[in-house]
């Protein structure tokens, strides 16, 4: 169809050498040479002679390479039931590009028991030609080890895109074959997501050249086997891992150029991050303490991550050492350090999260503003100061007046959110300082809960979660302060929401804590 | 490549390629808009589209239809390669977001066909090997039988059964799962 009508466009105009350019090129395309010889209406073209060729086959009006790619965009279930439409769509069934297998798609009748699944799974690629197979996904299927080996062997073939093999926690032990990674399954791979089992990929694999996209949870490979691994990844983007326990040292070798993003966490024995990569635009860690070299970083747009005292070494270091950052989201355990007044500037942040818990009694909140007055581009910055120590100065039974510094007016913030609101005395300067300084903010929001499950999410049987009488007694105090320090002090074009604790669930008889 | 109504006439003229409908209707267009076909582009590289690419194959209601929708989405090329952002983890892309919605809205719109014409288009974007076209159509078409039983799809797309009754109970039976 769509080849033979191009080749008649094409004898009008160009000459025989320029076909074969073409044809190479059409076969990506849905007219894939090598299939058509099998199908009955291969010789259909849709030029003058269309009307009588469509009569002989099953399929009216469209070609049947256009049905097939339109059965492939099915989802499996409907997919699955289209195999009995003709012969031809038992056909195009049986080389189904996009097998996703889960519960949900294999069983939405819960009764199925879950056994069931795998043999379900086993008779759809038993049947299954291995033919042009691009995306094979199998996620959470119970007692699949016996099968594995074999269902990999069916669906990973060359050609093959994406491979998303997430076993569950009673597989953890299989082992994906190696050998599965045959030339051809080399070179088409370019999505590689593993998760719960053990992948320990050999030296002399050759390499991967358009692999763009490798994320491991809960996968164990060691740091060694990895790096080896990323090093024949040349075309890799983004990188994902996470709970990846045998991982000390994650190390990224500098052939990787093409690597966007980067994303470690909870990797808990994770020691040491060493990137040499050099184009990376986002790098986010969480959970471990690790010790992070990420070299050259001056094109980095998106950062985040958590370690003691970061707060005031970000405010440091970073406007030199990532001047392009756009998104910044930097957290810290245990902060001692106030944040220091600089001249220098995060020219295009936009997007600020800073995140401080369990800070020390002595921390100063106020100084914080150093981040405001350093980002002339910030939108929107979010404060999570949930889980304070208790000993911190609240403003409630101190004597002092409220601080104020020399103004400084700023014209993009238009988003400042406070989660964890409480009385400490900096915090209430530091939200005075924002609502007279910040000429454009539009929304303010100041939550004093700790962002836990509420009673009206409808996941914890209609009450709020459990909290310690003391977090609820300050949050309550952090209420009043806004009423009596902050409210008054915003003027009306700014949508001020004040977020408290549910008092049905937590309180026998309300203000109880003034 | 210059686009059309550039300064510099000469470059605009030479960027434009005349496409020939089967009822010989000309059409005028950039060589961006025009390159969304694979076709067409490697007629362009091998230097055949002088006194214009006659399309034997499309009408020239289908083609001002094509041609409206590689109008936009070539735009919508242009403007992806200028954005910076390329990552995907970056969550506050506000301006690519509303594009992005842009172009989805335009293409909900474009689907407002009738079924003769929503198949003359898929004709078309798979003669001039159009693949954002090919996969959109095809994609309304699939939507269009989700949930059906194979009687009702056989009956909205007249599909001749060519199976025996054996053959389709044998097939039924291996796909039970899907049919409960």
């Amino acid at each position: 169809m769509g080849l033979l009508a191009l080749q008649r466009l094409m004898s009008l105009q160009c000459d025989r050498q320029r076909h074969q350019r073409r044809n190479r090129h059409l076969n990506g395309s849905i007219a894939a040479v090598g299939k058509r010889k099998s199908l009955p209406c291969q010789q259909d073209g849709y030029g003058d002679s269309k009307s009588a060729k469509r009569m002989r086959c099953s399929i009216p009006e469209l070609p049947e390479e256009i049905w097939h790619h339109i059965h492939s965009l099915l989802p499996l279930r409907d997919a699955a039931r289209a195999a009995c439409l003709s012969r031809a769509f038992l056909h195009s069934w049986r080389c189904h590009p996009i097998l996703t297998l889960n519960r949900c798609i294999l069983g939405s009748n819960a009764s199925v028991p879950r056994e069931n699944l795998s043999c379900i799974i086993d008779n759809i690629l038993r049947n299954h030609t291995g033919i042009g197979i691009k995306i094979f996904r199998l996620e959470s299927i119970f007692d699949a080890c016996n099968y594995l080996d074999n269902w990999l062997q069916i669906a990973v073939t060359p050609g093959i895109e994406e491979l998303t093999l997430k076993l569950c926690h009673g597989e953890m032990q299989y082992n994906v074959p190696c050998k599965l990674f045959s030339d051809g399954v080399q070179s088409s791979i370019r999505y590689l997501k593993l998760s719960l089992c053990a992948f320990h990929p050999k030296a002399e694999l050759g390499p991967l050249k358009n692999l763009t996209s490798l994320q491991l949870h809960s996968v164990r490979i060691s740091g060694d086997e990895l790096e080896c691994f990323l090093s024949k990844s040349p075309a890799l983007e983004q990188l994902h891992i996470s709970a990846c326990h045998e991982i000390m040292a994650l190390k990224i070798p500098c052939v990787l150029l093409q690597l966007r993003c980067l994303k470690v966490s909870d990797c808990q024995k994770l020691q040491v991050i060493e990137s040499k990569a050099r184009n990376l635009l986002s790098f986010i860690l969480m959970g471990a303490m690790v010790k992070v070299s990420l070299g050259e970083t001056l094109q980095m747009k998106n950062l985040c991550m958590s370690c003691p005292n970061l707060i005031c070494s970000a405010r440091a270091e970073l406007p030199s050492t990532m001047p392009n950052l756009e998104i910044l989201s930097i957290g810290s355990f245990d902060q001692r350090v106030n944040t220091p007044m600089l001249p220098t500037k995060f020219l295009f942040l936009q997007h600020l999260s800073i995140s401080l818990k369990f800070t020390n009694p002595s921390y100063d909140y106020f100084s914080l503003v150093s981040f405001l007055d350093a980002s002339p581009s910030l939108k929107t910055w979010l404060l999570d100061v949930a889980y304070p120590t208790m000993r911190h100065e609240s403003f409630f039974g101190s004597s002092s007046e409220l601080r104020q510094i020399s103004e400084q007016h700023h014209g993009s913030l238009d988003t400042m959110k406070i989660k964890g609101f409480h009385s400490a005395k900096s915090l209430i300067e530091l939200t005075c300082y924002i609502v007279k300084n910040a000429k454009s903010l539009g929304c303010l929001t100041l939550d004093t809960t700790f962002g836990e499950l509420k009673c009206d999410s409808g996941m914890i049987g209609g009450r709020c979660a459990e909290m310690p009488k003391d977090f609820l007694t300050e949050a309550g105090r952090g209420a009043a302060a806004i009423r009596a320090y902050i409210e008054d002090k915003v003027p009306p074009i700014v949508k001020l929401t004040v977020v408290e604790h549910c008092r049905r669930c937590h309180f026998d008889s309300p203000c109880e804590w003034i | 490549m210059a686009s059309a109504g550039s300064g510099d006439e000469k470059a605009a003229a030479a960027a434009m390629i005349t496409l020939i409908s089967s009822d010989n209707e000309k059409f005028e267009v950039t060589e961006a808009t025009a390159t969304l076909s694979q076709t067409i582009r490697h007629m362009i590289e091998d230097g055949c589209t002088d006194g214009g690419v006659p399309l034997p194959n499309v009408t020239s209601k289908i083609l001002a239809r094509v041609i409206e929708y590689c109008k936009k989405h070539a735009t919508a090329a242009a403007g992806e390669e200028g954005s910076s952002s390329s990552f995907s983890d970056a969550a506050f892309l506000e301006v690519d977001r509303a594009f992005l919605e842009e172009l989805e809205e335009f293409d909900d719109a474009f689907l407002e066909v009738d079924r003769a014409t929503l198949f003359d288009l898929i004709l078309a974007a798979n003669y001039l090997d159009i693949k954002g076209l090919l996969n959109l159509t095809c994609q309304k078409v699939a939507d269009s039988v989700k949930g059906k039983t194979p009687e009702q799809i056989r009956e909205m797309y007249n599909i001749v059964n060519d199976l025996t009754p054996e053959e389709e109970a044998e097939i039924r039976r291996e796909t039970q799962w899907a049919f409960e």
